[in-house]
């Protein structure tokens, strides 16, 4: 207790020098707790955006494969599909129908290679809130001819409302074909993922696809949350597997599950029609493998700037130590013991560490507030890292007890060898030094 | 039993390239109750024997006995804890914890070591003591808000906090005026009188060796006279 209050006071003894000290702690808590949380944000907002885009969060298609060993991406009859969700018993939002073109959009001599997704706009209501329209209106989606384009693809094809565009593309089955689509309006570009950003009604699709009306590509599986994915993944995989023939999730390690699904499509002797089911984390891996990156980066940077603000700490408690060497021998004569010493000069480190994290945590949870109420827009090319235009931040505990204790590891490891030097001095040597 | 015993203790500084010898050869003993002062001339070896008795310094030659302890057979811990039971300090800077006030100052002895005494026990005791010295009003303030006069009553408080045997005091009276001066030897000497503490002085300051009973005057690192007021004395 003594020598908690002495070192308090010591601290005290010196603000401006304290202060210095602790705010050079406080930035550097700053700087990588806000890596953190933007990092931490940054899986779920692109997972969410993601799902968004994609409509949903698990995905299930089938593969046919034709007389001739061709394999054709068609769900014919959704009905086993539909008892495997509902005997899983998981909570949806929704379900989506989808089917996909890739083809050559063409308007006056310009073209370009586009995806358009085909949707059930009376089932998608959800997503319709998503898609933000420059110009045009979800009305004009009643044309069944419709088509919603980026502005991005807009300028490159040189359209406008109205327009009527040719698609050429193959069917189902792989025969060459066109269509022709009017431009009913244009979306504000999304940035990162401009070739997930036209979208028509899904009869109409089918039918340049050569689907029966009631046949799609892909369900769409909308959940509440993003981390339901994994869960409600593995309840359903059971029940798929006793009612269809689907591909194996499972790999042999740290593989992405799709895949396996594409090895074994690929290289085992398979007929008739089988069931791909992928989930948004499959996607996500990818981003995962950014975030753990830019976590380590954040990691480095903390220990780099600790390096810088360790030599400053070591520095002051030398200097510290200097000034006080006669208060030093006075205590040592007095009867405090070497180790005593010793805890003096650590426990002010300590608490010029723990003053340094707390001010570095105020100033990171003022900063994130004020970044997180800044509306940044959907047209930035940050939005698939943002939720709906705004930053967020998640940092978890875990990261903060890791960030707190390298903190203040580091700056016990500054301050200790100065600290033991003080605690070496003889006591006569220690009175004797004129400062 | 002497309360002190120094047997041909010599000490040699290095300085640079050659040695210093600030102290010769210095043989005596100190009895129990003793009140006495060590004088001559700066640099005579007073301090240098002072902290030797005060374990703070060892000896390169000699040896030095404290309260029948041989101070070389101890180990720094131990010696640590010698010095905190048996032995007081005053300096002649008054060295006081600055950010610690006149009251913390006096309890900090109290509260190293093991054995700290009870809270009520130990407030009784450091009030007590600041009465004895005179700062009962001064218990609050650091030590940059008093004069010379009352911080050396601080550190004398101090020094006898852990109701030591034995008081160093090196060179008390330097940073003082002399009627300050005569005041602090004055409240030493009624510490010894009334507490039976041993008190052991540095000092070149003749009116205030003149204070002393017992007087040993030191020249060039030997010792040069002894005196006792009560005895014959003089060597």
């Amino acid at each position: 207790m003594k020598l908690i209050r002495l070192a308090a006071k010591n601290l005290l003894r010196q603000k401006r020098r304290s202060i210095l000290l602790g705010s050079a702690i406080a930035f550097g808590i700053l700087f990588v707790t806000l890596i953190n949380g933007f990092t931490g944000s940054f899986i779920i907002n692109v997972g969410e955006n993601f799902s968004n885009l994609l409509a949903g969060h698990i995905f299930i298609d089938g593969v046919e494969k034709s007389e001739t060993g061709k394999e054709l991406y068609i769900i014919r009859d959704d009905s086993a599909l539909m008892d495997a969700v509902d005997a899983s018993g998981i909570d949806y939002r929704f379900l989506t129908k989808r089917s996909e073109i890739r083809g050559s959009l063409l308007f006056e001599g310009n073209g370009i290679n586009q995806s358009i997704v085909g949707a059930d706009w009376s089932r998608e209501g959800y997503f319709k809130e998503r898609i933000i329209l420059k110009e045009g209106s979800f009305d004009n989606m009643a044309d069944p001819q419709a088509l919603i384009i980026s502005s991005k693809i807009a300028d490159r094809l040189q359209v406008e409302l109205g327009d009527r565009v040719i698609v050429k593309m193959q069917t189902y089955t792989g025969q060459q074909t066109a269509g022709d689509f009017t431009i009913a309006a244009v979306s504000i570009d999304t940035g990162l993922f401009g070739s997930i950003s036209c979208y028509a009604n899904l009869d109409y699709v089918n039918e340049l696809l050569n689907l029966a009306s009631d046949e799609y590509l892909t369900l769409g599986i909308y959940l509440p949350e993003l981390v339901d994915t994994e869960p409600s993944t593995n309840s359903l995989i059971p029940e798929l597997e006793k009612r269809i023939n689907l591909f194996s999730r499972e790999t042999a390690g740290d593989e992405n599950p799709f895949m396996a699904i594409l090895e074994q499509q690929e290289e085992e002797e398979w007929e008739g029609v089988r069931y791909r089911l992928s989930n948004i984390n499959d996607i996500l891996s990818e981003v995962e493998e950014i975030v753990r990156i830019l976590n380590i980066a954040s990691i480095v940077i903390l220990l780099v700037l600790f390096a810088i603000i360790m030599v400053g700490i070591t520095n002051t408690f030398r200097m510290v130590m200097f000034e006080r060497i006669q208060e030093i021998g006075t205590m040592r004569a007095v009867g405090m013991q070497r180790s005593e010493v010793r805890q003096l000069f650590l426990l002010e480190a300590l608490f010029l560490a723990l003053f340094g994290l707390a001010a570095g945590y105020l100033l990171t949870a003022g900063t994130m507030g004020i970044l997180s109420s800044i509306y940044w827009g959907v047209d930035t090319p940050l939005f698939m890292l943002l939720k709906n235009g705004y930053m967020t931040f998640t940092v978890t505990a875990g990261q903060i007890l890791l960030n707190t204790a390298i903190v203040t590891l580091l700056t016990l490891a500054a301050a200790f060898r100065p600290s033991d030097k003080a605690a070496r001095l003889e006591p006569g040597v220690a009175l004797a030094t004129e400062k | 039993m002497a309360i002190v015993s120094l047997k041909n203790v010599k000490k040699t500084y290095p300085l640079g390239k050659t040695e210093v010898k600030a102290v010769r050869g210095v043989s005596f003993d100190i009895a129990r109750g003793d009140f006495i002062s060590i004088a001559g001339p700066s640099g005579s070896g007073k301090s240098t024997i002072l902290n030797m008795i005060g374990c703070i310094d060892v000896p390169t030659e000699g040896t030095v006995e404290l309260n029948g302890h041989l101070t070389s057979d101890l180990n720094d811990r131990e010696i640590t804890r010698l010095r905190h039971k048996f032995v007081g300090f005053i300096f002649q800077s008054f060295n006081l914890i600055p950010v610690l006030t006149v009251y913390e100052n006096i309890e900090f002895p109290l509260l190293l070591g093991k054995n700290v005494p009870a809270s009520p026990e130990r407030k009784d005791w450091v009030n007590y003591l600041m009465d004895e010295v005179g700062l009962k009003d001064w218990t609050k303030h650091r030590p940059n808000e008093l004069s010379g006069g009352q911080r050396q009553r601080v550190a004398i408080a101090r020094a006898l906090v852990t109701k030591p045997e034995l008081v160093l005091a090196d060179e008390p009276t330097a940073n003082l005026d002399s009627e300050t001066s005569e005041a602090i030897i004055g409240l030493m000497k009624k510490v010894n009188q009334d507490m039976g503490t041993t008190f052991i002085f540095s000092t070149h300051d003749p009116t205030i060796v003149d204070l002393a009973e017992h007087i040993i005057r030191l020249r060039d690192g030997l010792i040069d006279s002894e005196y006792r007021r009560d005895t014959e004395g003089g060597r």
